[in-house]
Parts: structure tokens; C-alpha cells; sequence
């Protein structure tokens, strides 16, 4: 048995209900609190698919990556990969799962390590996982790895910082590719680059994706790269979702206020696709505690008492999923 | 006569005999009630350029111009005292990270009413109503309360409103602002922009907005001007520069964009990366990663040139079509760098 065998039928990666809260201190004498950074989130990834999740700063779309790749536990709430859990996995096995999903950080600049060679950062995920390998197996393997990614041979005895932003994401790639995945959660990987470059590192991704039939949860914030690159769209509004669905119809007809006001809030450079939209007001509100009923009801034109009351929860609607009690009356 | 006046705006640093030009002979020119445009990659010059209008490049760094006027007046040649009465009043500037731009030492009320007290005197009680007034003025909530807190309170949002309240403290007649929304979020990034916008229009300032986003200068910026490696390639109108690049880089920049493109197909890259330091080339400073160079863009560097109506630094600017102009068959051998 392995939970590493793909069965037909069963989404590659679901989340069901993933709830991750953390304590904070809030100085001597007073009680802690709770920030409930994820608060029940499900969704799956069928393999070879693209699930972008979009939100605004502190909407917990970076921590649902840190669960998805097991880098920190889940408070509660399950996580399945090929229909198996994974919560109570022994070292053994999170090892093997640690391989089948691999992740690949925002900031290009933090993420490698400045005292190690491309060649020993690339070859680390081998050494610890394949140790079956000889030492010329794993150079060969790095090398072809960084072939794939486009960094030439000569790159295996430099250093991090003799690189630009777009080479280094490459590295990241590289390195996140090298055990061959399923799947891959990308955290705002373009986010810190130019435009020029940030168009090379998504066309490699595509072209990766295509070629190696990885599955990729990519986090970002700017709609257009998601429009792009995504299947399917999740948008996380303080730790929930509000809305989901395929990237074309959310794009084409947005449903939940939130989206709407994302959309409508990122500039077009095509003046016919501009919508004048009055922008939010207010800001995102602090997830220690956040506002009663439906968390987006202070910034929302649609607003009812019911809304302020009772929190939505996520239903069908037009064959998508969406978290807003007036949806119909919306739409 | 226009308000801020720049000809070859030249920055160096770096020794004598083998400097590196941060900034390389640029020009433009911002009216009262014009918002001018700067896009640009990182590398590309465009916020030293501004922080050389402001007065703010120390040594080793090197300020050279043709002509740096502010409403008439020499802004290198005047005494350093003068500049300063000018600088922070006149002239008001908006620093890209919010965070960082704020002393986290001082309330939000002693920083404000420091830039007050330096350029408009008054006793404490009119400078303290002036800050309430500015506070309202950015939109922030409760204002009352929010004089006494410090920056690690606030949210990157109303950080930057803070940073916009001290600019427009002395009632700047020319606002530079330096990616003022990088560090913030779409919704909170268009509530800043409305309100730049806003503040802009009821004064009739100059504003000059630095960024790297194509989409955001061509919503909010009458005129644009694009900037690579320290050069200005390409300026003109707003509403025509993306409708017709009328330089290759501009069109290559555009082209990346994923916006642009239809669908999961493949975007159109610009191959390598903007020369730094080390690395510029001889010729056209875009010659290396642009599709459309030959030989005689390696040899030799364009100057800026008017192309139909618009500033272009190309051998070969443009047409409607997005073809090249000008390129001979005997040019065209050797294409392809």
C-alpha cells in the first residue's frame, strides 16, 4: 500500500475543513488570544490542474500553504492526498509525502541558502530522499534538472548571489521539481519580479507542468497572473472562502461581493475593459477579532442585518461555490 | 512655462573615469495639474531620478543637468538654504514603503507637525488643528485617536495615508510619488490612488507618479514616460503610449503582460534580463534583448528622437502595425542578436 499510488475517481490533493488557528500573546497579565489565520477551508486538486488562491494580505492563503506542504500541523481538519489522510502519518511516511508535495517561496532572495552552491542546494532533496543514489546518479540528476528549467551547466559551481531574481526563481523551481512531485504549491512565486521575467518563470511553469504532470496550488494576489495560469480560482477573504470556481466563468461574472470589488480594484491597462467601481472601503479586519456574521459585511455595499448576524456558508450557486447569503438577488 | 523642468538630468556614481550612470540624460517636464507617469523595470533609473530632483543623492553620487527649474527658479545652482525652503514645501515627496518611511519612535501627530513646523511656523495649537485637518483630509477613521499613535499601530493602508497627510502638510505645488501603492493591496491600492488623484486635482498639483505597473500609470497618468537602464526610451500621451508603443521595448513590455495574452497559450518574453553595473552593451542599451536588432544597434546608441508626435530613443521606432520603420534591406542582414 502507498498513499502515493494515484487511485481514478480520487481528486490528487483535498482539503476538507483545514482550520489552522494560532495563539498570540497579548502581553503580561492579559489573556491570550486567538488568530484564527485558516477557519475551515476545503477544496480539491485533480492532478494536472492549477488551483490558484487569491486575497488580500493576512487572508491566509500563505498559511494554507505552510498545511498543505506539512510544514506546520493543522489545528484541525483533513487533508487527503489520493483519498488518503494524512494527519496522523509517521515520520516515515510524511517523508514520502514530503516528496510528492513540494513548495516553492515568494521571495527568491530568502529562500536559497547565500553559503551553498547551486549544485549542493539542488542536490540536498536528493540526498535526503533518494539514498539509493551514488554521487554521480545525483549530479546527473541535478544537471538534468537544470537543464529542464533553462540555468546552464556552468551555473552548478556558483553561488546564489551571482544571480538575478528570475534566475534564482529558477533555482527555487528547480529545486522544488528535482524529487518529481505531484504537486507543487507555488506561494506568490513572480511576485518579486519585473514584468519581463515574470512572464519567463510562468512560461516555464506551464511548460513544467505540461512536461512533468505536476499539479500546481498557486498563491498569488495579482488576478492577472491567475487569470492566466489558473483552472480554477479559490478567493479567501480572513481566513475563509468566499468564492470558487473555474477561472474563466469567475473572471467573466464574478459573484461574491469581495470578488467583484478585486476585481473591479485592479488597474486595466485596456481602457474598454475598465469598470468604474466605487473602491472598498475600510480595510481587511483583524482575524483576533473578526466582525460577526459574515467577516466582509463592513465593507460590503450589499450588506443586510442578516448579514452582520449569521455567517454564510459556502453553497452552490451557478455551478460555482459561493459564501454570500444575497447571492441570487446579487447575480 | 512649465513647473518642473528636467534636461539631462545626469546621475553618476562610482569613481571619476569609470562612472556608472544610474540616470542617463533624461528629460521631461510636469505642469500644474498634470500627472506624469514613470514606468519602468527595477534598475531602470527611475527613482533616482526622482530623488536627484528632490535634492537627495549624497556623495559619491553625482547630480549633473542641462536644466533643473522649478517654477522658474535654478534648483542646482541656488544656495543649498533656499533648496531647502523649496524641498518638502514646494516640492513634496511620497516614499515607497509606508513602514519604513515613518520614524516608529514618534506618534503620527510629532511627525506631521514636523514638516509644519519647519516650513510654516504658527504656534503648537494651529499646527496640531492643520494635522487634524490633514488626517480627515486622507480619510483616515477617528482621526482624534489617531494623532497620538505610533506607526507600529497602523496598517500598511493608513501608513501610507500618514506618509500622503506629511507630503501634503505644506500645500505642495509638486507631488512626487515614489510606487506609493507597491507595498499595499488592490482594494487598498485603489483607495490610494482615488485619493492622490482627489487631493491632486482640488490644489491643481504637478504629481509625478513613479511605478512598475504598466496597468496603474495608464489609469491614473495623463502622460507616461518609460524608462530602461537609466534611459528614457519612449514618452507620450497616456490614452496612445500602450495603445501604439512606438518603441520595441515598450511593445515587448506590454506583450508580457499576461493581461494581453489569450487564454493558457505561452507569453511573449523579453530574453534575458536589464544590464546592470558590469554588463551594459556598447550600443542601444536594449540591443541584446530586443527582437528587432541588428547590427548597427549594437554599434552604435540612439538618441531620442520625435516619432510621429512622441519622444522615441530608437534607430528604428515603430509604426500603427507594430512593425519597425526605417530598417533597409541591407540593415536587416544582421538581424537577429
Amino acid at each position: 500500500m502507498s498513499f502515493l499510488d494515484t487511485k481514478p475517481g480520487v481528486p490528487l490533493l483535498e482539503s476538507d475543513d483545514l482550520v489552522r488557528h494560532y495563539e498570540v500573546n497579548r502581553g503580561f497579565g492579559k489573556p491570550s488570544a486567538m488568530v484564527k489565520a485558516l477557519d475551515g477551508v476545503s477544496f480539491t486538486l485533480e492532478s494536472q490542474k492549477t488551483l490558484a488562491v487569491v486575497g488580500e494580505s493576512g487572508c491566509g492563503k500563505s498559511t494554507l500553504g505552510r498545511q498543505l506542504t506539512l510544514i506546520e500541523k493543522p489545528t484541525s481538519g483533513a487533508l487527503k492526498l489520493n483519498g488518503n489522510a494524512v494527519g496522523n502519518l509517521s515520520d516515515k511516511e510524511a517523508k514520502q509525502f514530503r516528496r510528492t508535495v513540494q513548495m516553492i517561496f515568494q521571495n527568491p532572495y530568502g529562500s536559497l541558502n547565500p553559503r551553498k552552491k547551486v549544485g549542493q542546494i539542488l542536490a540536498e532533496p536528493v540526498l535526503l530522499n533518494m539514498d539509493n543514489l551514488g554521487r554521480k546518479e545525483r549530479e546527473e540528476r541535478v544537471h538534468a534538472t537544470m537543464a529542464k528549467v533553462g540555468l546552464r551547466p556552468e551555473f552548478y559551481q556558483r553561488y546564489p548571489h551571482m544571480f538575478s531574481g528570475g534566475q534564482r526563481q529558477r533555482i527555487a523551481i528547480a529545486r522544488a521539481l528535482i524529487l518529481e512531485p505531484k504537486v507543487i504549491v507555488a506561494d506568490e512565486p513572480v511576485s518579486a519580479l519585473d514584468v519581463s521575467v515574470q512572464a519567463q518563470v510562468l512560461n516555464l511553469m506551464m511548460d513544467l507542468q505540461e512536461e512533468m504532470n505536476v499539479a500546481y496550488v498557486f498563491i498569488s494576489h495579482d488576478l492577472s497572473v491567475v487569470r492566466h495560469i489558473a483552472d480554477d480560482v479559490m478567493v479567501m477573504y480572513l481566513g475563509r472562502v468566499a468564492e470558487k470556481g473555474p477561472t474563466d466563468e469567475i473572471f467573466a461574472k464574478p459573484l461574491h461581493p469581495y470578488t467583484r470589488a478585486l476585481l473591479a480594484s485592479a488597474p486595466k491597462i485596456d481602457p474598454t475593459q475598465r469598470v468604474k467601481a466605487e473602491p472598498l472601503t475600510g480595510e481587511l479586519p483583524s482575524p483576533i477579532n473578526p466582525p460577526s456574521g459574515c467577516a466582509f459585511h463592513k465593507r460590503c455595499p450589499f450588506a443586510t442585518e442578516e448579514c452582520a448576524k449569521v455567517r454564510p456558508e459556502l453553497r452552490n450557486f451557478e455551478g460555482r461555490e459561493v459564501a454570500c447569503h444575497r447571492v441570487e438577488e446579487i447575480a | 512655462m512649465a513647473l518642473l523642468e528636467v534636461k539631462n538630468l545626469t546621475v553618476e556614481f562610482g569613481s571619476e573615469d569609470k562612472p556608472f550612470r544610474a540616470v542617463d540624460s533624461v528629460s521631461y517636464s510636469v505642469d500644474r495639474g498634470e500627472v506624469l507617469g514613470i514606468v519602468g523595470e527595477s534598475g531602470s533609473g527611475k527613482s533616482v531620478s526622482s530623488l536627484a530632483v528632490m535634492g537627495l543623492i549624497d556623495f559619491p553620487g553625482r547630480v549633473s543637468a542641462d536644466a533643473l527649474t522649478f517654477d522658474g527658479q535654478d534648483l542646482i545652482t541656488m544656495p543649498a538654504k533656499r533648496r531647502r525652503e523649496i524641498t518638502g514645501k514646494d516640492i513634496a515627496m511620497i516614499f515607497q514603503d509606508p513602514m519604513s518611511a515613518l520614524n516608529p519612535c514618534f506618534t503620527v501627530e510629532a511627525q506631521i507637525m514636523e514638516a509644519l513646523k519647519v516650513h510654516e511656523g504658527g504656534n503648537k495649537k494651529q499646527r496640531r488643528e492643520r494635522t487634524l485637518d490633514l488626517l480627515n483630509q486622507v480619510g483616515i477613521p477617528d482621526p482624534k485617536s489617531r494623532m497620538t499613535a505610533y506607526p507600529h499601530q497602523l496598517s500598511g493602508g493608513m501608513s501610507q495615508r500618514i506618509v500622503i497627510a506629511m507630503a501634503i502638510a505644506c500645500n505642495p505645488r509638486l507631488l512626487i510619488a515614489d510606487e506609493p501603492t507597491t507595498a499595499l493591496d488592490v482594494t487598498i491600492q485603489a483607495q490610494i490612488i482615488d485619493l492622490l488623484l482627489k487631493l491632486q486635482e482640488d490644489s491643481d498639483m504637478g504629481l509625478i507618479l513613479i511605478t512598475h505597473d504598466l496597468a496603474l500609470v495608464s489609469e491614473a497618468a495623463n502622460r507616461i514616460q518609460v524608462m530602461y537602464a537609466g534611459q528614457l526610451f519612449e514618452s507620450g500621451p497616456a490614452d496612445s503610449i500602450f495603445a501604439a508603443p512606438r518603441h520595441p521595448y515598450t511593445q515587448a513590455l506590454l506583450e508580457a503582460l499576461p493581461e494581453r495574452s489569450e487564454g493558457h497559450d505561452r507569453l511573449r518574453t523579453i530574453p534575458g534580463v536589464v544590464p546592470g553595473q558590469y554588463d551594459r552593451p556598447q550600443g542601444c542599451l536594449l540591443a541584446p534583448r530586443c527582437r528587432y536588432a541588428n547590427e548597427h544597434c549594437v554599434k552604435s546608441r540612439p538618441e531620442v528622437t520625435d516619432f510621429n508626435g512622441r519622444d522615441v530613443r530608437c534607430f528604428y521606432p515603430l509604426n500603427d502595425q507594430g512593425q519597425p520603420t526605417g530598417l533597409t534591406a541591407d540593415t536587416t542582414t544582421g538581424e537577429t542578436v
